[in-house]
């Protein structure tokens, strides 16, 4: 008994060993990204740990080295901020409208709004790129916000989540709330959403990493300069012979931290409501 | 079932409607019609062709070699992020401790965007960096990464499989979780070694949930744009590239709006056969071995 016991620990030793091994090679891009962004420019992708650092690279973000334009890289962070929080939050308005609807409501044609959304889902979206381009341009928006954010106000996949989701959560609730004169929408939003904490967590971080680092959609409907998100402008500066590896690091660095923060803030609740969703 | 409650229905139902309508089922119809002129996305008029755009795109070795990189892809990454996403899965299913902090950090890539993963690949492999610097001094070799079609497509397949080792070890953990542990006291009592425990329960009892990552894993491989916009532009001399990537670069670089709507029409025929079939193959093979 005392030898199994022993052999046990020593199982348990070896996987944790594994673990932090495999977690230590998936994670060194991230390393390797923000250490070269705080590196001293003469060894910027030419060490795998950088021995001398500077803020060289924030510096030159921030002010614009000797072109001297701060404006480009802070003016596409907040292109970024705008578009991606107004994107999310309408993703999240309406799917959860929409599957409120299609979960909880008893309308004549629900089943046809139903197989809609499916027939919807089933095509691959690269066969909408170009006619969404020419209805943006149609419709004069191309190059402004809204370009970026109304084709991406909607999300299949908020829609079908919060639906199933919605369907667990049983009738009950719902008809002692109308028997109390509580109307569609009040139900919807003092029983439904708080209901759906765990579950929101999952689908807004998503829904915000998808849209904070989509980048042909939004590359292809902005093109002056002040228009571009972080993504797109990153994408742009760099090319085979970039002369400035060092800041295009420290703007990966602006790129990447705001989405992690915000998964460690949700953490808890995303590990909670992935286990839901995962069901 | 009042009038009432009809009209609520819809007015709730109405967001997804009027998107639906505007930016899904008009953009269809609209991608059909534009498949069969030869429009150039700027003049006012074009003619009807017929099918000689599809002809065309069929002839091209650019349409061509998106057909084959998917599969190629496929053939990279879809095996490379099962064997990863499992042995994370399998290492630290049951830890006493620490188990949710590996699952974020493993989970961490999956939140990167693509632009900043190529670029951090980009960096560690020009010409001056550590991997070269070693591999010039050590053995006086110098490899073109992203200039030979091999290595190409592996290090896309590689920075994807990066990506989602860890959003897939998740849906892989919470399977073998739901795997009863009295099975394996029943298998420890009849002295099943561990090999044959991994593949002869754990393997089938995590079927279901090892499907979801399948299907999820080769559905990513019909959208890869970023990394190969960002890496190779598609080349060397094609060999990277995929459908997103031949359709934008007709579309908005060389302008043919016709005739890129009809490549994108061949590459959502050729997606949904694709998936289709490959679901109906892991149906079969599961239902086969009996693990369904």
């Amino acid at each position: 008994m005392v030898g199994s016991n022993k052999n046990n620990k020593r199982r348990l030793a070896v996987r944790y060993v594994l673990a932090t091994l495999l977690l230590l090679v998936m994670v060194y891009p991230y390393l390797y990204m923000v250490l070269n962004s705080f590196a001293d420019w003469s060894q910027v992708d030419r060490q795998l740990v950088p021995s001398k650092y500077s803020l060289q690279s924030y510096e030159w973000l921030l002010t614009g080295g000797e072109v001297g334009i701060a404006r480009p890289w802070t003016n596409a962070f907040l292109n970024s901020v705008i578009v991606s929080i107004a994107s999310t939050f309408l993703m999240m308005l309406f799917g959860i409208m929409v599957a409120y609807a299609l979960s909880k409501m008893k309308f004549r044609g629900r089943d046809t709004v139903n197989n809609f959304v499916l027939f919807h889902m089933f095509f691959p979206a690269i066969i909408l790129l170009i006619p969404n381009f020419l209805i943006i341009q149609k419709l004069g928006l191309y190059d402004t916000y809204w370009a970026m954010i109304i084709p991406k106000a909607v999300s299949l996949w908020a829609i079908f989540m919060y639906t199933n989701f919605f369907k667990a959560i049983p009738d009950a609730f719902i008809e002692a709330a109308k028997l109390d004169g509580a109307s569609d929408f009040k139900i919807l939003y003092k029983i439904m959403v708080p209901m759906s904490k765990s579950i929101t967590a999952v689908i807004f971080l998503f829904l915000l990493m998808e849209r904070w680092t989509e980048l042909l959609w939004d590359m292809i409907v902005a093109r002056s300069d002040d228009m571009l998100t972080l993504n797109v402008l990153l994408s742009q500066m760099f090319g085979p012979y970039g002369s400035y590896p060092g800041p295009l690091y420290a703007a990966s660095v602006l790129l990447t931290v705001p989405i992690i923060i915000l998964f460690i803030m949700f953490g808890k609740k995303f590990k909670e409501g992935m286990q839901f969703s995962l069901k | 079932m009042d009038k009432r409650n009809d009209k609520l229905g819809w007015i709730f139902s109405s967001p997804y409607l009027i998107f639906g309508l505007v930016f899904f089922l008009g953009p269809l119809v609209w991608s059909l019609y534009l498949s069969f002129t030869d429009w150039d996305l700027i003049a006012p008029e074009y003619d009807y062709v017929g099918l000689d755009n599809f002809l065309k795109a069929m002839a091209t070795p650019g349409v061509q070699a998106a057909f084959w990189v998917t599969y190629k892809f496929m053939i990279i990454f879809v095996p490379l992020v099962t064997a990863m996403s499992l042995a994370v899965a399998v290492v630290i299913q049951g830890l006493p401790r620490f188990k949710s902090v590996y699952l974020i950090g493993f989970f961490l890539p999956y939140l990167s965007s693509g632009v900043v993963a190529s670029l951090i690949v980009q960096g560690f492999l020009s010409y001056n960096s550590p991997v070269n610097e070693f591999l010039r001094g050590t053995f006086g070799i110098q490899i073109d990464w992203l200039g030979s079609p091999l290595s190409a497509l592996f290090i896309v397949g590689l920075i994807l499989a990066w990506k989602f080792t860890g959003y897939y070890a998740l849906i892989l953990t919470s399977g073998l979780e739901s795997i009863d542990k009295e099975v394996y006291e029943a298998a420890a009592i009849d002295g099943v070694t561990d090999r044959q425990r991994f593949w002869k329960i754990t393997l089938p009892l995590l079927y279901p949930a090892l499907y979801t990552t399948l299907i999820l894993s080769f559905g990513v491989t019909f959208g890869i744009f970023t990394e190969v916009y960002q890496l190779t532009g598609g080349g060397p001399n094609f060999a990277t590239n995929t459908w997103q990537m031949e359709i934008f670069n007709q579309a908005f670089t060389n302008l043919q709006a016709g005739y890129a709507s009809a490549i994108a029409i061949l590459a959502s025929l050729v997606t949904f056969i694709s998936i289709f079939a490959i679901r109906k193959v892991l149906e079969m093979w599961g239902k086969r071995n009996g693990w369904v």
